[in-house]
């Protein structure tokens, strides 16, 4: 599917001139859109997608509540408050971060609108696992503060919209949209030591999920250490969501679809779901990403609503199928 | 032997739960908990199995104190049977084989595989081993989490309400099924109960809770109809029916 994705693009190069250019022996041009436009973003995908869906899988788990997303912590609000700040009122003005160098010319930081979001994101963490750790990080607890500060951060964003320009308003808006054309091999490598480290600490926690699905009672009795597993898991998921959200823009529904897809059909041990979920956020990112390219006629359509749009039948068939069998 | 001295616990500063219990139980043998709701059985059975911390007081088993453990040693001491078993969309393979979670870290080694398999087959569960444990029945269910419990290897098994949600038969079945654990294993089984009749073919010890500690312990003979009226302010009285003994706590309606 990354192949397929890489093939894929507004400059209708074909398979050949892709895999010349893969080779770095097609034109400066076709060589230029393959490795510094297509492969960094093809990449993100594959990272982004796994990180946002192994992060809703643990969410899932952690706080016992399948609805619950990487963004249940109010991630995503805050984010988009972040860039909105940068965009609006510091005129960061920046939606991209490095494809489009035009955006240097003005001499602002390029990374500043991610920045804003991924410290707003990792504020609005803080806060709320620092106020859930007063009551244990009950999970009903933990839920509703997130919908509290999530509406916080909402809230706020509007606000600043209403004083912004057209022109910032649009820019804030289209930040809002999501849009793996923001990546480059940095911030790949960024969000790539984030999720690494995320998906090989929930592994290696991951027998103790399992004893936390009977729960936190015989979690205990089992050795399990189950305030501590819940913070740290949370902080790592919502984390790898913030980092990847802030490069990116807001990718929704990865996160909650992928991991009920793969519990549907494998179950919930976790050592096999969080691989499988990882697997299945890439596949599902990529598939977006590449759909996103081909049909918005030169410019790619926003990633988040083809996610939406790609995997909410395929839940909703997953949902209403039979149990699984084994 | 399992001791338990001066425990006492509180949710709030002011309103105690627990005011210093005393209590001792013997290997292999049944106790059993009996009160109304709120006497504070459930907490004082949390705070065995560590998911609660007492403001004083401790819990020994052979000298050992409980409360001073580690978890990972604590889990291999004391298991926990809870009132509301919830499981996940496992196998019951995997089910059980959570149990077994303080032992390993991430992949299970051979000795944890066949401990798990053991307790299977103890407990007449291998041939649904490879079911979701989702698709089993109350009474199945129920025994897939004592061998999960099991598979901890303990010397301790607490049970909170094991029969509460049971048809009469498998409340038979589970009951079976603990005292045979308690006496084959020597495992020192501890169980909160509601039914009195069930507690006396259930249980070898039983301590009656009041106000947050023990008011009355003993064998069989403490069910005495004025233990039951001061326990649970009704009138009941001790039927002997050639040797069966149970209690009838139903007089009051039939007299009306």
């Amino acid at each position: 599917m990354a192949a397929v994705c890489l093939f894929v693009g507004s400059s209708h190069m074909s398979v050949s001139e892709c895999i010349r250019a893969l080779l770095n022996k097609s034109t400066a041009a076709n060589n230029r859109i393959i490795w510094k436009i297509r492969m960094p973003r093809v990449i993100a995908a594959i990272i982004a997608g796994a990180g946002l869906s192994v992060s809703g899988l643990i969410m899932q788990t952690n706080l016992n509540n399948s609805m619950a997303s990487p963004s249940t912590l109010g991630v995503s609000n805050a984010a988009v408050f972040g860039a909105n700040l940068s965009i609006i009122a510091f005129a960061g003005g920046f939606l991209d971060t490095g494809n489009h160098l035009a955006n240097f010319d003005v001499g602002a930081n390029p990374y500043s609108t991610s920045l804003m979001a991924f410290v707003f994101s990792v504020a609005s963490i803080l806060m709320i696992l620092g106020l859930c750790g007063t009551r244990s990080f009950s999970p009903n607890i933990v839920v509703l503060a997130g919908i509290a500060m999530g509406s916080v951060w909402t809230a706020a964003t509007t606000i600043l919209q209403f004083y912004a320009t057209d022109v910032g308003l649009s820019a804030a808006v289209v930040w809002n949209f999501g849009d793996l054309g923001r990546a480059t091999y940095r911030t790949d490598l960024i969000m790539l030591l984030a999720v690494g480290a995320g998906i090989v600490f929930f592994l290696f926690m991951s027998r103790r999920y399992d004893a936390l699905l009977s729960g936190d009672a015989v979690a205990i009795s089992v050795g399990v250490n189950v305030k501590a597993l819940r913070f740290v898991s949370m902080l790592l998921a919502s984390m790898i969501t913030a980092v990847c959200v802030s490069f990116l823009g807001i990718i929704g529904f990865v996160g909650i679809i992928c991991p009920h897809i793969v519990k549907k059909i494998f179950g919930q041990e976790h050592f096999w779901s969080i691989s499988a979920s990882a697997l299945c956020g890439s596949l599902l990112l990529l598939i977006a990403d590449t759909l996103s390219r081909s049909m918005g006629n030169g410019s790619a359509l926003p990633v988040g609503a083809i996610t939406s749009m790609l995997g909410a039948p395929f839940f909703i068939a997953i949902i209403f199928s039979k149990g699984r069998r084994r | 032997m399992l001791e338990i001295k001066g425990l006492s616990f509180a949710y709030e500063t002011d309103k105690p739960v627990l005011r210093g219990v005393d209590l001792s139980l013997c290997d292999g043998h049944v106790g059993i908990l009996l009160g109304r709701n709120g006497a504070g059985k459930s907490t004082l059975l949390k705070i065995i199995t560590g998911v609660l911390k007492p403001s004083a007081g401790s819990v020994l088993f052979d000298g050992q104190d409980l409360l001073a453990m580690s978890r990972r040693e604590r889990a291999a001491l004391v298991a926990y049977v809870p009132q509301q078993i919830e499981f996940g969309d496992l196998t019951v393979f995997q089910t059980v084989l959570a149990g077994r979670v303080s032992y390993y870290s991430i992949k299970p080694s051979r000795s944890d595989l066949d401990v798990v398999e053991r307790v299977l087959s103890e407990t007449d569960l291998s041939s649904v081993s490879c079911r979701n444990v989702q698709e089993l029945s109350g009474g199945e269910r129920q025994k897939v989490a004592i061998a999960r419990a099991l598979a901890q290897e303990p010397k301790v098994l607490v049970f909170d309400e094991p029969t509460g949600n049971l048809d009469i038969a498998n409340e038979l079945l589970i009951i079976r099924e603990a005292r045979k654990i308690a006496h084959d294993k020597n495992i020192t089984v501890f169980s909160s109960i509601h039914d009195l009749n069930q507690a006396m073919i259930f249980g070898d010890r039983f301590f009656f809770m009041k106000d947050g500690s023990i008011r009355y312990s003993g064998d069989d003979q403490v069910f005495l109809p004025e233990v039951i009226r001061d326990i649970y302010g009704v009138e009941a009285a001790l039927v002997n029916d050639h040797g069966d003994k149970f209690i009838n706590y139903y007089k009051e309606f039939r007299n009306d």
